[in-house]
């Protein structure tokens, strides 16, 4: 029952490969769809092994695993709730069907939920705004396309943009230059600043947006690396910083630090002349890491997942510098994510 | 009521006195006037005074259609908005008012439908949802708060939102033709009906089950055709009215004991030989430290909201509650002032605030709106009071009744705000200040979210952070937008 | 009080013929006076006992020499007790005692009656119907240290020594005719001017101990009861003082009041009057095309800051901040609108909308702390509060002479009360509003006015005059050192205060 020739991990890059648009929690799940759809399961319990063993697989061979799993775990507690009740042993059926068939049309929502997002848009930014964003997130692209869009229907309503971009070119700029091009193609001025510069220029700043690849259980979120810091920066100079992203990016997780995340990443690397400083402590510093994962019980047995690159290295943002999520259902509280997942899950 | 004399003011009480006689159209016309010229004020009074309205618009409406009712109060409520935007507590009424119309359509409907959705009708899907009660449309309670947070007054972002009134009273014909999985579908109450994509897992519900538009699951069965429904709906019309005008009266029965309600917990928040800091003439606050002063003695520091409410502040300080002349129906709420409780009330300018802040224990205000991220609207110098307190560390007390919670969101707290009289900061006899200097008099302050310690409501304490759920709680998704068409 | 009396005879007598003992004797009693001199500024600077007679019981030696001097020793023992009484009466009074009636006599009833006329009470003019209220301080008691004696506002039991000049100037500032701490100080020394000039030394005595304690004191001590003295009036008054201290005693006694006059002069030219100039030019530089200043209440120095900038042609726009009940915004907004700037007016309650609008927040000071924090006009440190949390930049223009060695935490132990009947509403600035509801309640009941505040029991009105803002608030401090950093306010009291 277990991988044979269906490779969950190489269909999750496949997929996020194909389609850009793609988030990974929704790659995940559409990866888990196929993996249901290669795999005869007749058996309710059989399912749900199958799910769990192929999510445990992906997300042990992806180094940050934290988006993802926002998609396998929502896949799987939909597959509990729906599964395993008495009477419907007649539905398992049906609804594995269901889901087979459908699997276009969850990424179809997924995106429409963006869409929807980014609908929100022009209500947060206002005559004379200056936003401050950074990465290249998707959403947070497609929001400001938005507000372009409907700022030049409205004619009166002008606003500038600051990019924080990252300084190593990476795939993840390749996107924010997208949305850079964007938004100036739309006659809306754009700055991009180096992350170093984000202080010295928040007091002109009104408002900031950013992606996330998870909202975890407190409010806050997991999010490219910088945010974090845009996050006190912002609060420090006491302007909105606002959270764009889907609600399938919940994600059951509750970091109490950075530390916490339950993924490695190799940011701070103590060298001297003869190299690296972790090399003499490596070993102690993995067995400590692996007790952080397991404390969380997210990540499998078998050995820790591959490090992250450093254009991939996230930091977790508090909810306190978070002054609201925007989610394709409105605009959350921090305060109210908590209750969503809890909602979800019990 | 004590007699009120003739060529009064226009206020409150005439305007009730007048909805007796008055056709109802010259009746909202004419509260859309005083709201306009802001002759009704104060944040209660509105709220009492379109309740009132609305009872009466109710009570004349000839209901054949559920759905006329409710276009009925959402055409009604668009006025008086109109005629006051910045006045929340118009809006919240009739929200509050639509939520309990469609209430009552609902459990009419619920009774007569084929059960199915009835948490207590005894059927296997009611069963099932009782093993698994939360999977999909119950997260709609979070919905309704972000969902209409998002969406100040003119605004639709989402496309599937002009479906979501008339899905939600024409009982989502559009799921008829497709095949439902019982248990899921049904949710405990259709209150908590969700508009599409109100739940992380709604993506993955069953698409053929959904309209395109994302209408949300209803409870209707297959079986229960639209025709059947709208019946049965006709039929129970008299009831209808009859419960809708019972809640409505519940609703002023609220309004009328809220302050006694947040009185209520007065003692679990004021201890003895306090030093409290307020201001303006609040009559929640004046009850509020009243109630306590029974038992307790502390020390009342009170700014006097100088330019717009010292008069009164001045007045409730002497005097305790006594209305001015206009709104002598409310004669009856008379309180002894604070003073002669045996508290001690110092009487400070607005300037002093900061001076004081030190020694003080507790900052304790009224709202005129609270938003649906638990920032508030309050008079002007709250702002100034709150952060001064909150650069002491002094605890924010917000007295607030729920028909002061509005589910708008503040992308544009600027907006919300009103201003007042200049001749008040002015007097206009200094004619060649006035006509070559820009004197402005803004009536509100907005406050932050992270500036308030505590809420207190009729329903009892909160922290900021949980209002949205208490907003949630109180409207409808589909109703918060009352300008948007109705299906 | 016996064993100074020849003591202040001695030295006139030996001047003459000096022997190395009398010398020394002689150095003895100029220390002794300039102790008594410090002494004296001690109550000067808490602004706390304002009368001349606990002058008295602080600075015994001194005192004592003044009594014998004018006043046989039968009336001086009468004096002495006067003098101790407030002390021992203040703190009943402050316990909500009311020890005014065993004491009916006291200044405090006394300007209470005077102040009847304000409040327009006919029936309650006299003191005898004051007993009754009286039963309840209207003291807040938080303050109960600030509450010395109300502001005189008669000549009704001044000390006969007050100058005319300086009896005017009372007058004037206890009604906020001359406000503001460089004009009151200003008004004060040239009103000294006046005084020394019109001072002759009595035969026996020299200028240089007999000035400062027998006819500058009393003036000193007639201004503070009609208004406590300001920092820079503090400052100022130490620095004469210890400029006649340091006359050569031999000099001629007109020479020596030309040269005291003439170093007056100066003193304002250079530590106000250029100094101003120097300030406003250095601070105008802070306004920029496009700014839009914000300011609270009035400060002179402001005010000429503004009108310099405006004058060098920079487009600006200034907001205008004000309180009750002084208004003195009112007043720097008209003499601004006089000068054709754009100005906007906005009450106190609109603080957080003019920050909203405003580029640079310039303040006057009362007084500069020497932890940096700023003693300025109440209501100065919300309106610091709300820009800094918006991350504008408050400017603080101050001469150093409004510099001080003390320091405050909070606004409460050091400041200066206000009569509360300032609060009083005047019923002119409302008359179409109250008029009909007046005539409701009284209808139904006597409703009470706040003129009755007195009346109604454990119901206080506090009046403040100034706070401190805390020095996180305040990113500059202009004076004529230069721009400063809060941090370096004491650096600058010391250089400009003590170090001359």
């Amino acid at each position: 029952m277990a991988n044979e020739p269906f490779n969950i991990v190489s269909t999750y890059r496949r997929l996020l490969a194909e389609d850009e648009d793609l988030t990974m929690p929704v790659a995940a799940i559409e990866a888990l769809i196929q993996g249901l759809a290669n795999t005869p399961a007749s058996t309710v319990s059989e399912t749900l092994d199958l799910v769990s063993k192929l999510t445990a697989q992906l997300k042990q061979s992806i180094p940050n695993s934290i988006s993802l799993s926002a998609g396998t775990d929502l896949f799987q507690q939909y597959l509990i709730s729906n599964l395993q009740r008495p009477s419907d042993r007649g539905d398992f059926d049906q609804i594995r069907a269901h889901l087979v068939q459908n699997g276009k049309l969850f990424v179809e929502r997924a995106k429409a939920a963006r869409e929807t997002i980014a609908g929100f848009g022009r209500h947060f930014i206002r005559d004379g705004d200056v936003v401050l964003t950074n990465g290249g997130s998707r959403v947070v692209g497609s929001l400001l396309r938005s507000a372009a869009e409907s700022s030049n229907n409205r004619g009166s309503i002008r606003f500038k943009v600051i990019y924080v971009i990252s300084p190593n070119k990476t795939a993840m700029e390749d996107e924010s230059t997208a949305n850079i091009a964007a938004l100036r193609e739309r006659d809306i001025p754009v700055a991009t600043i180096p992350s170093t510069a984000v202080a010295y220029c928040i007091g002109q700043v009104t408002q900031c947006f950013v992606g996330a690849e998870g909202v975890v259980e407190n409010g806050g979120i997991v999010s490219r690396m910088g945010t974090y810091q845009i996050g006190m920066l912002a609060k420090a100079a006491g302007k909105p910083f606002y959270v764009v992203s889907e609600s399938h990016k919940f994600v059951r997780l509750y970091p109490i630090n950075q530390q916490d995340l339950g993924i490695e990443q190799d940011v701070v690397d103590f060298r001297t002349a003869k190299g690296s400083v972790k090399d003499d402590e490596g070993a102690e510093r993995s067995e400590r890491d692996e007790g952080v994962a397991d404390m969380e019980g997210k990540e499998g047995a078998g050995g820790k997942a591959a490090i992250c690159e450093p254009h991939e290295a996230v930091d977790y943002t508090p909810p306190h510098l978070i002054s609201g999520i925007i989610t394709e259902s409105g605009v959350l509280l921090p305060s109210a994510v908590s209750e969503e997942l809890i909602k979800i899950w019990f | 009521m004590p007699a009120a004399t003739v060529g009064q003011t226009p206020s409150l009480s005439t305007f009730v006195k007048s909805l007796k006689t008055n056709s109802i159209e010259s009746s909202i016309e004419l509260l859309a006037s005083l709201l306009k010229r802001r002759q009704i004020k104060n944040s209660r009074q509105c709220a009492l005074a379109t309740a009132q309205l609305l009872l009466r618009v109710v009570a004349a409406e000839r209901i054949k259609d559920p759905q006329k009712l409710i276009d009925r109060i959402r055409d009604v409520g668009r006025r008086l908005v109109a005629a006051q935007p910045r006045e929340m507590a118009v809006g919240n009424i009739v929200r509050r008012i639509l939520g309990v119309v469609r209430e009552v359509i609902e459990s009419q409907a619920g009774d007569d439908g084929s059960g199915s959705s009835a948490p207590s009708t005894p059927t296997s899907p009611a069963h099932r949802q009782s093993k698994r009660p939360m999977i999909s449309h119950s997260f709609s309670s979070f919905t309704p708060l972000s969902h209409s947070a998002a969406m100040p007054y003119d605004m639709h972002p989402r496309p599937g939102t002009p479906m979501d009134s008339s899905a939600s009273t024409v009982d989502g014909m559009a799921d008829l033709a497709a095949p439902r999985r019982p248990g899921l579908a049904s949710s405990a109450s259709y209150a908590s009906t969700a508009p599409q994509n109100a739940s992380l897992l709604s993506f993955l519900e069953h698409p053929l089950g959904r309209s395109p538009a994302g209408t949300p699951p209803s409870r209707n069965s297959p079986r229960m055709t639209p025709v059947q429904s709208s019946t049965e709906l006709n039929k129970e019309k008299i009831d209808i009215k009859a419960e809708v005008i019972d809640g409505i009266k519940e609703l002023l029965d609220e309004l009328e004991v809220v302050d006694t309600q947040i009185a209520e917990s007065a003692l679990d928040h004021i201890h003895s030989n306090e030093t409290i800091l307020t201001t303006t003439s609040s009559q929640t606050v004046q009850k509020f430290l009243s109630t306590a002063a029974r038992k307790r003695k502390f020390t009342v520091i009170h700014a006097e909201a100088y330019p717009n409410d010292h008069e009164i502040t001045h007045a409730t300080i002497l005097n305790g509650g006594k209305k001015s002349s206009g709104e002598d129906e409310e004669a009856d709420e008379r309180w002894k002032p604070l003073t002669a409780l045996g508290i001690t009330v110092i009487l400070i300018p607005d300037t002093a605030v900061f001076a004081l802040m030190s020694r003080i224990n507790k900052v304790i205000l009224a709202p005129h709106t609270v938003l649906a991220n638990g920032s508030l609207l309050a008079a002007a110098g709250a702002s100034t009071i709150a952060l001064a307190a909150q650069a002491h560390h002094v605890p924010v007390v917000v007295l607030s009744g729920v028909y002061k919670l509005s589910p708008v969101y503040p992308f544009d707290t600027q907006e919300l705000i009103e201003y007042g009289d200049p001749g008040k900061v002015v007097p206009f006899e200094e004619g060649d200040f006035m006509s070559k200097i820009d004197v402005q008099n803004p009536l509100y302050d907005f406050v932050d979210a992270e500036l308030v310690s505590l809420y207190v409501t009729n329903l009892g304490g909160c922290a900021p952070s949980f209002l949205y759920r208490i907003v949630a709680d109180h409207y409808r998704v589909e109703d918060t937008d009352l300008s948007a068409k109705t299906g | 009080m016996s064993t100074v009396a020849p003591e202040v005879t001695a030295p006139s007598a030996e001047d003459q013929k000096i022997s190395p003992a009398e010398l020394k004797k002689r150095a003895k009693a100029e220390k002794q006076a300039r102790r008594a001199a410090q002494k004296d500024q001690k109550p000067e600077d808490e602004a706390q006992s304002a009368e001349p007679q606990s002058a008295a019981a602080t600075a015994p030696g001194v005192n004592g020499e003044m009594k014998a001097h004018e006043t046989p020793a039968s009336a001086l023992q009468q004096q002495q007790p006067k003098a101790e009484k407030p002390q021992k009466a203040q703190p009943p009074k402050l316990s909500k005692q009311g020890s005014q009636e065993a004491e009916p006599h006291h200044k405090r009833t006394g300007s209470q009656a005077q102040q009847m006329p304000l409040r327009r009470r006919p029936s309650q003019t006299g003191p005898p119907t004051k007993v009754a209220p009286k039963k309840e301080s209207k003291q807040v008691e938080l303050f109960s240290h600030l509450y010395t004696q109300p502001r005189r506002h008669t000549i009704e039991g001044v000390s006969k020594d007050v100058h005319p000049a300086v009896l005017a100037l009372g007058f004037q500032i206890s009604s906020y005719e001359i406000c503001g701490s460089s004009a009151r100080c200003v008004a004060m020394l040239l009103a000294f001017e006046e005084a020394i000039q019109d001072y002759t030394t009595p035969a026996g005595a020299s200028l240089a101990r007999h000035l400062t304690a027998h006819y500058l004191s009393p003036q000193i001590e007639f201004l503070k009861s009609c208004r406590s003295i300001s920092e820079s009036m503090g400052n100022a008054i130490r620095w004469l003082k210890k400029l006649i201290v340091e006359i050569d005693p031999s000099t001629p006694e007109q020479e020596a009041k030309d040269e005291l006059c003439e170093r007056i002069e100066v003193f304002i030219r250079e530590r106000i009057t250029i100094t101003d100039q120097a300030i406003a030019a250095s601070a105008s530089n802070q306004i920029k095309n496009g700014s839009v200043v914000l300011t609270y209440a009035k400060s002179s120095i402001v005010e000429k800051t503004i009108l310099e900038a405006h004058a060098k042609g920079t487009k600006f726009r200034v907001i205008v901040v004000d309180s009750r009940p002084l208004f003195e915004g009112k007043q720097l907004a008209t003499s601004l609108m006089h000068a054709g700037l754009e100005i906007e007016y906005l009450p106190f309650s609109a603080i957080s909308h003019a920050v909203k609008q405003a580029t640079v927040v310039l303040l006057g000071a009362h007084s500069m702390l020497s932890n940096g924090r700023l003693q300025s006009r109440i209501g100065t440190a919300s309106v610091a509060m709300q820009a800094a949390k918006r991350d504008i930049p408050v400017i603080v223009c101050c001469e150093s002479v409004k510099f001080s060695g003390k320091v405050a935490l909070d606004s409460i132990v050091l400041n200066e009360i206000a009569p509360a009947e300032e609060l009083l509403l005047p019923t002119r600035s409302t008359p179409s509003k109250p008029a009909p509801k007046d005539g409701d309640e009284e209808a139904e009941a006597k409703p009470k006015a706040l003129s009755d505040w007195k009346e109604i029991p454990r119901l206080q009105l506090l009046n403040l005059m100034y706070d401190v803002t805390p020095a996180e608030y305040i990113r500059m401090v202009i004076c004529e050192y230069g721009s400063l950093p809060p941090s370096s306010v004491p650096v600058v009291h010391r250089l400009a205060n003590e170090g001359m």
